[in-house]
């Protein structure tokens, strides 16, 4: 710092408070964020969930649909960002059918609902829904994140109804010592939790991805941003991944109850005592062709607790796959796009 | 067997999509920037007292040393009163600052503020937020250390820094650095748990709306 003078400080600072004047007032011109690109339609709804169908770009899609599943504690159009940062986008252009769960936002009619629900009900309406209109036995299934999880219970507990299920950045072992998410959520009292709020606020699970990393994700990019305020298709995607990361769905309480203690606190899954409603959920029965993909710098759920899958599931197809990159990362980085649904779509055709 | 199975597109709600997530808070925007120029503020004082009082390489060392001490103090003043120097507080308790909005937005959106602020709950809860901002004002503190070091080595090292961005990403760096070996560790872990735990306990289950 011996270089840098007083007088060089002054100025560099006279510099931000001008582009912070100025970024004002592009950000107020700036329009509305648009997030989803690929035209889809809605092709079945139950509550608040609507299952869409993405129109095919290939003439003649794989006749075996994929289902994807996300989370739910973030909203699914992270999968199709924008045009460049598009997974669903990659799915079809490999020539894949794609078709997508849109879980919604829960609200107070909503903090009955169970895991029951969201697996029997609604991931396994969405399943049969699929194998009548393409009258096939079995669909492809994708599950992201959370999604990942709650679809490898649906693999396990109906396995018949899956041909080919691939897993991304899904945790299975919820105990690995750097998982920060279990670390945090260790000394929750989760019962009190869901009493007092009925649905856990989303901002609250947001204030808990935010302060893994704070200088970082609520300071830092902040200062960053002033300098692209004048580039105009630069701010947008600052501003669309902003509108992402803040728009964090309530979760429905009795089924966050259960994951939250049952998946996180008690680290069930691996240890295949997870119950849904009569049944338990035993890994071993995930005897389908499974990919598993994760990221190899994923702070929120570290490829240890994905890899743990090997040692748990009862497939003899099981094979992985590493994305050099962190969580966010393999959804919307360029590389990403290259890489991760070409070889999604590559695995999916050969079975 | 299904809810429903329907036939025409248009009648499918898109429901799902229709709460709005909310436009880009600027408001959080321009923090960070009154955050950066406190920042600036400090380092051009450093600078400032850097040029003074160094004429060797000993003591520009010593300088540094000085001037952080009086950086630390400083920090150390806001964790009694934050108002003294808001823009200096907010470089070390933006996640604090992050709980509290986080904690007045639940209250807004889902749960009615506690019947009783002077209630044992309430105090409960003031306690363990103090707690939390001791560890960090100690992690604060660990990050000026570091960060004081990192200036030392570089300079001797002959590499230099050049600009004030350059500074602020190492101060992120270094407090990145020295916040995620306090996150880590088992006592954050019981203490955030704690925080959000005490919060909850001040509002009487069953009287939140359904």
């Amino acid at each position: 710092m011996n270089s840098l003078t007083p007088e060089r400080i002054t100025e560099e600072l006279q510099s931000f408070q001008s582009r912070l004047a100025r970024g004002v007032q592009a950000l107020t011109e700036v329009g509305e964020i648009e997030t989803g690109v690929s035209s889809r339609d809605p092709v079945y709804q139950e509550d608040k969930l609507v299952l869409y169908r993405y129109r095919p770009r290939v003439a003649e899609p794989h006749p075996v649909p994929l289902l994807i599943v996300y989370a739910l504690v973030n909203r699914p159009y992270m999968m199709d960002l924008q045009e460049d940062r598009s997974m669903i986008r990659g799915l079809l252009d490999a020539g894949l059918d794609v078709y997508l769960i849109d879980w919604g936002y829960p609200d107070a009619a909503d903090r009955r609902l169970t895991l029951v629900d969201y697996l029997q009900r609604y991931i396994g309406h969405c399943v049969d829904y699929l194998r009548e209109r393409q009258r096939l036995e079995a669909i492809n299934v994708l599950g992201v994140c959370q999604g990942g999880a709650l679809s490898l219970c649906f693999a396990a507990l109906q396995p018949e109804k899956i041909r080919n299920l691939v897993t991304m950045v899904t945790p299975v072992d919820f105990h690995t010592p750097d998982n920060l998410l279990t670390h945090l959520i260790r000394h929750v009292d989760v019962d009190l939790l869901v009493d007092t709020f009925g649905n856990p606020p989303g901002q609250l699970l947001n204030f808990a991805f935010l302060s893994l990393s704070p200088f970082r994700l609520a300071g830092q990019k902040y200062v960053e941003v002033m300098d692209i305020l004048d580039d105009a298709p630069a701010l947008k995607n600052f501003l669309r991944m902003e509108k992402w990361i803040f728009d964090s769905p309530d979760q429905a309480g009795e089924a966050f109850r259960q994951f939250a203690k049952d998946f996180f606190q008690h680290n069930k899954l691996v240890k295949g005592e997870v119950v849904i409603g009569d049944r338990r959920v035993d890994l071993h029965n995930v005897v389908m062709p499974v990919l598993n993909v994760y990221a190899d710098q994923d702070h929120l759920v570290p490829p240890a607790a994905s890899r743990a899958l090997a040692e748990c599931c009862g497939s003899r197809d099981y094979s992985e796959l590493s994305f050099r990159g962190g969580h966010i990362g393999i959804y919307v980085s360029s590389r990403a796009q290259r890489e991760i649904p070409p070889a999604i779509a590559d695995w999916l055709l050969a079975r | 067997m299904f809810r429903s199975n329907p036939t025409r597109q248009d009648v499918m709600a898109e429901s799902s999509n229709t709460p709005n997530p909310g436009s880009f808070d600027v408001g959080r925007l321009l923090e960070q920037a009154r955050t950066f120029l406190a920042f600036g503020e400090e380092m051009r004082q450093c600078s400032e007292h850097l040029q003074e009082n160094a004429q060797g390489s000993a003591d520009w060392s010593s300088a540094l040393r000085q001037h952080f001490e009086q950086f630390r103090t400083a920090v150390a003043a806001t964790a009694g009163d934050p108002e003294v120097n808001p823009e200096l507080a907010r470089l070390w308790t933006l996640i604090l600052d992050t709980w509290q909005r986080t904690a007045e937005s639940m209250e807004s959106a889902s749960i009615a503020p506690p019947a009783n602020w002077s209630s044992a709950a309430w105090q409960a809860y003031q306690q363990t937020q103090n707690q939390y901002l001791r560890l960090l004002q100690r992690t604060a503190s660990e990050a000026l250390d570091l960060m004081e070091q990192r200036l030392s080595e570089s300079a001797a090292s002959g590499r230099n820094i050049d600009s004030l961005r350059e500074l602020y990403n190492l101060w992120v760096d270094c407090n990145e650095e020295s916040y995620g070996r306090m996150l880590r560790n088992a006592e954050y872990s019981e203490l955030s748990g704690r925080l959000l735990n005490a919060l909850l306990r001040c509002y009487a289950p069953g009287e939140t709306p359904s």
